[in-house]
């Protein structure tokens, strides 16, 4: 249909597009052009050209929150999607008592991710923390371990708690894929003698593969933008063993004052996550549309 | 005898993940209800009194009350405008043909995979030059700005499903666009707008990175940083840390069970169809 009048069509757009101009746009390209100053976000800003660039190339620990981001995807992946799709796959496979967990797992994505940290904290918390007296009450004091305050488990912890929101998230994606499917083809599938779990590896996952793609395109965007549980769980310690790109933004930009500097760093995370995010989407287009959204 | 196994196996393996992910909750309300040194000394230890006033002093303390009206009006005011601007921009972007619409269309797209540290830097900047950081339109705007795009997304795709003649019709009788977004589109995209209103409303309310950086505040902090700044100013006083998790744990568990199909559909449509 035509507009009937340019002044109404202009007031139905203008409020979107000037609110997220003024919001989004702008600040995007302006991160954009302060990645090439020097600058301490006060003063005139200086021109540097290339030199933030140059210079996050060759940052150490920019580049190893990289390596944390990929190791907590990793991890996320297989605690978030993997669990969340065979949580889904055993609870649709069965015709009643599957509400209770369906409406149970999924309470945590419910919740401020702030709150979930805090709490997470507590529950890691070496002295008096869940984990270790769990392990102390069944004789296993020789497992307790400092969770969060030691290189080699703060990530993993860190991870699990991810998975602990968010594998209740994935199943309910996955539990309304499977919801979807047409009934007659599994029945003809069962009459053929597949059992419930050959059925669900070879007939169901691959019809909704899409969703899965889907799943597993949030679960890695979602991952390179953490933030809440790093920060507020360990920030981005101890001796940046769980630095991520967003942490490391925020004390460069925020605390050393150096916003050329963060903003590089910021147009590379978006450059290198987009890349991902694309490359991801162009994966699902050419396996092709099984079953339709 | 297969079936009775089967479904030991299930309830078995399923309940126990269940209960594995429910004991840190459990765990935190009923700390609630020990003392500190208690809490420190045995935390696995059951309760021996349950005393509700220690949600009082929480509440007290920790100024609570605040930060939820603070975290009201954020979430109300951007769902809102998410509601209005991203609803007359779908009717725009479904039934309407003008120049630039597919430039529209492209910019909306790009803006459902654009992350938060592509701008959050310059953003920051630029409401500091315009006198708007440390108020609660510091928050208001980006969230609302941030719900757009895949809130036109998903109400114009709904309108998309509808049929032609619908409109068509309401164009003959001599309707503007105006008028059939007022008293056609409003009430016919209303199952769209719940679902929009949920996951709008929600990430709002959860949000923690901008709150932490625009707003310091304390009078105007949100649930999130204010349970922050209260974890740091209480952090040994774990009884009183417990009550105010569990204040602001508990109504949002008690929504979501109350609503649970429609908040399920909205949290998931809103990341899986955007």
């Amino acid at each position: 249909m035509k507009p009937t009048s340019r002044l109404g069509l202009l007031v139905l757009l203008a409020p979107a597009i000037a609110l997220y101009a003024f919001a989004v746009l702008i600040p995007l390209l302006g991160t954009f052009a302060f990645s090439f100053t020097r600058w301490n976000g006060l003063g005139s800003p200086q021109w540097a050209g290339l030199a933030n660039y140059l210079r996050a190339v060759r940052d150490d620990i920019f580049l190893s929150t990289f390596w944390h981001v990929g190791v907590y995807v990793a991890l996320t992946l297989v605690l978030e999607v993997l669990v969340g799709l065979c949580l889904a796959g055993w609870i649709s496979a069965r015709r009643r008592g599957g509400s209770f967990y369906r409406v149970a797992l999924f309470i945590p994505v419910m919740l401020p991710a702030v709150v979930v940290a805090v709490l997470w904290r507590a529950v890691y918390n070496a002295d008096f923390g869940l984990v270790n007296s769990t392990l102390a009450a069944v004789g296993l004091e020789s497992w307790q371990q400092v969770w969060l305050g030691q290189a080699s488990t703060a990530l993993i912890a860190i991870s699990i708690v991810s998975g602990w929101v968010f594998a209740g998230f994935f199943m309910a994606i996955f539990l309304a894929a499977f919801g979807r499917l047409p009934s007659d083809v599994l029945e003809s599938a069962r009459l053929d003698g597949a059992g419930e779990l050959r059925l669900f590896w070879q007939v169901k996952v691959p019809m909704i593969r899409e969703v899965m793609t889907i799943a597993i395109l949030l679960c890695v965007t979602g991952g390179i933008q953490g933030f809440d549980l790093f920060y507020v769980m360990t920030n981005g310690g101890p001796y940046h063993s769980t630095e991520v790109p967003t942490t490391y933004l925020v004390k460069t930009v925020f605390r050393d004052q150096e916003v050329g500097y963060g903003s590089a760093m910021a147009v590379i995370v978006t450059v290198v996550g987009l890349l991902i995010a694309l490359g991801l989407v162009r994966l699902r287009r050419r396996e092709g549309a099984t079953v339709e959204y | 005898m297969a079936a009775l196994r089967s479904r030991l196996a299930f309830h078995g393996v399923i309940g126990i993940y269940a209960l594995l992910c429910l004991i840190p909750l459990i765990w935190m309300v009923l700390s609630v209800f020990k003392p500190t040194g208690e809490i420190l000394q045995h935390p696995l230890a059951l309760p021996t009194a349950f005393d509700l006033g220690v949600f009082g002093d929480a509440w007290q303390a920790g100024s609570l009350g605040r930060y939820v009206i603070n975290s009201i009006i954020v979430t109300f005011a951007s769902t809102m405008f998410i509601l209005v601007a991203g609803s007359m921009a779908a009717f725009a972007l479904s039934r309407l043909r003008f120049a630039g619409d597919r430039i529209m269309l492209a910019f909306l797209a790009a803006g459902l995979l654009l992350p938060i540290q592509a701008y959050f830097i310059a953003q920051n900047q630029l409401f500091e030059a315009v006198g708007i950081k440390d108020t609660r339109w510091a928050l208001i705007v980006p969230y609302a700005a941030m719900g757009l795009p895949i809130a036109t997304f998903l109400m114009k795709s709904y309108m998309d499903s509808l049929p032609r003649e619908l409109f068509e019709a309401a164009r003959i009788d001599g309707a503007s666009d105006l008028r059939i977004y007022r008293s056609l589109i409003v009430p016919i995209i209303r199952p769209a707008m719940v679902t929009v209103a949920i996951f709008s409303a929600l990430s709002a309310w959860n949000e923690f990175l901008l709150a932490l950086l625009y707003v310091q505040n304390d009078s105007l902090k949100t649930i999130p940083t204010g349970l922050l700044a209260f974890s740091d100013r209480y952090s040994t006083d774990y009884q009183l840390l417990f009550a105010a998790l569990t204040i602001i744990t508990i109504p949002m568990i008690a929504i979501y069970v109350a609503f649970n199909r429609q908040i399920v559909k909205g949290l998931t449509d809103g990341s899986v169809k955007g």
